[in-house]
């Protein structure tokens, strides 16, 4: 570890990007722990920003070229396509003071990835740690976190927002093998949602119906399809449902089960 | 309703939190000059410069969270970016040829001439005599680390002066630069 004095020396420097990588990991690691160098160094890099603004019109192509690329990926996987004429090799690890500039920071970069990969897997957890991660860096301020949670919900399915609904209730479904099949998700009016499901995808001509178990009659809730995903239902007016319970039926579904029970959990 | 010109950048990163492609635009409108002025002024290669362009905002908009308004404004952030991903490049092995055709193209401008660059209008007048309090071998190895993506020791071997005091003059060059433009109100540059 660098002393103070040595680390505050580099910081002009670093502002700049002229540290050398031997001097940078143990520079980065002082900063994390010294909340005087982080405040310096915004201060400077804020001078370094006045000193590099000289301006040039980019060519007028330029900006449809980027506005071509904005729905190529929602950014959950937080990756850019690597250039290849760019490419430098593999850069040192960077830590989240130094300029964050694509390519270096992949401590930043691996918490960005592991938001995106926990939302798409429709979980509310995503939400929740996803800015847990962000808050647990430094320095992260309000207006950041809500920047965070705007995107984390601009992301969202209907599920992981109703997974972010107060007083939902959380219905797993299981086999008779008391394995997880389908995961429900219902919030507080009636709505429900799958979540999740590792049912396997039934034959053409065949769709996977859900049943609501009020007292021991199954009503039907609704048609999941062949291999369910995203699946709304609502068991509003309904309230007694004490169970859920999903079997496999010829397309268009029936009035009354005429299969087993694929799976089914409580309430 | 506010025009989007009258909007805050950091309203604008919240827009783009929720893929408002319009912020987007504005925020490009506002930074993209710069961005792509740095770049090209460091990487002296109008294609790679738009590459780098394209990278930085591409990756506001899959990354806005990145963007901490208290740290400081997004200007700075986007030319941070811009720098060090130029720095990058340059200091891949793969583009030595290219830097020594940098360099021949450099030699060929001569010395940095601040009174001709093209400087954003807002910032010309303060950034100019900010510069002007610095002597004249502070701003030397500034203009040697920031323009031509060298290290503080790189910066030593040019001017052929001893590491510890071009990193001293470069710490000693960016606080006179950042008190300067504190006291010339140079928003989000504070003391």
């Amino acid at each position: 570890m660098i002393s103070h004095d040595h680390a505050s020396e580099l910081l002009g420097a670093y502002a700049l990007d002229a540290v050398d990588d031997d001097e940078l990991t143990e520079l980065e690691e002082h900063l994390v722990s010294c909340p005087r160098c982080r405040a310096e160094l915004d201060g400077l890099r804020e001078a370094a920003g006045a000193l590099g603004n000289t301006v040039e019109p980019p060519p007028e192509g330029l900006w449809p070229r980027i506005a071509e690329r904005l729905g190529e990926d929602s950014g959950e996987e937080g990756e850019l396509p690597p250039m290849p004429e760019l490419t430098v090799g593999t850069p040192p690890e960077r830590s989240p003071f130094r300029a964050p500039s694509p390519g270096r920071t992949r401590r930043t970069r691996s918490n960005t990835l592991l938001l995106g990969s926990v939302a798409v897997a429709a979980s509310a957890v995503a939400i929740v740690l996803g800015i847990g991660l962000v808050r647990s860096q430094h320095d992260v301020t309000n207006l950041q976190r809500s920047v965070a949670h705007e995107r984390a919900v601009a992301r969202s399915t209907p599920a992981e927002i109703a997974l972010h609904t107060p007083g939902h209730r959380m219905v797993n479904l299981v086999d008779s093998a008391q394995v997880e099949q389908a995961r429900f998700v219902i919030v507080p009016g009636g709505r429900g949602y799958l979540v999740s499901s590792s049912l396997p995808a039934l034959q053409s001509g065949q769709t996977y119906q859900l049943w609501g178990i009020v007292g021991t009659t199954p009503i039907s809730l609704g048609l999941l399809g062949g291999s369910p995903h995203g699946s709304t239902f609502t068991i509003a007016g309904a309230p007694s449902i004490a169970k859920l319970a999903l079997t496999a039926e010829p397309s268009g579904g029936t009035v009354a089960p005429t299969g087993p029970i694929v799976a089914s959990g409580t309430v | 309703m506010r025009h989007i010109d009258e909007v805050s950048d950091a309203r604008l990163v919240t827009s783009i939190a929720r893929y408002s492609e319009v912020a987007l635009a504005e925020v490009y409108r506002r930074h993209g000059r710069s961005v792509y002025g740095l770049a090209r002024r460091v990487l002296q290669d109008a294609a790679e410069a738009e590459d780098i362009t394209q990278e930085v905002f591409l990756r506001l908009w899959r990354e806005p969270e990145r963007f901490d308004p208290e740290r400081g404004t997004l200007r700075s952030f986007l030319l941070a970016q811009a720098h060090g991903r130029s720095v990058d490049v340059i200091r891949s092995s793969s583009s030595r040829r290219a830097r020594e055709v940098r360099e021949a193209a450099r030699t060929a401008r001569a010395e940095y001439d601040m009174e001709h660059e093209a400087w954003d209008l807002a910032l010309a007048d303060q950034v100019a005599s900010a510069m002007g309090e610095l002597s004249a071998d502070e701003r030397r190895a500034i203009e040697l680390a920031y323009f031509e993506g060298r290290t503080y020791r790189e910066v030593a071997q040019v001017l052929d002066q001893p590491e510890g005091t071009v990193k001293s003059r470069i710490r000693s060059g960016m606080r006179r630069l950042r008190d300067a433009l504190a006291e010339a109100g140079v928003r989000g540059v504070e003391a």
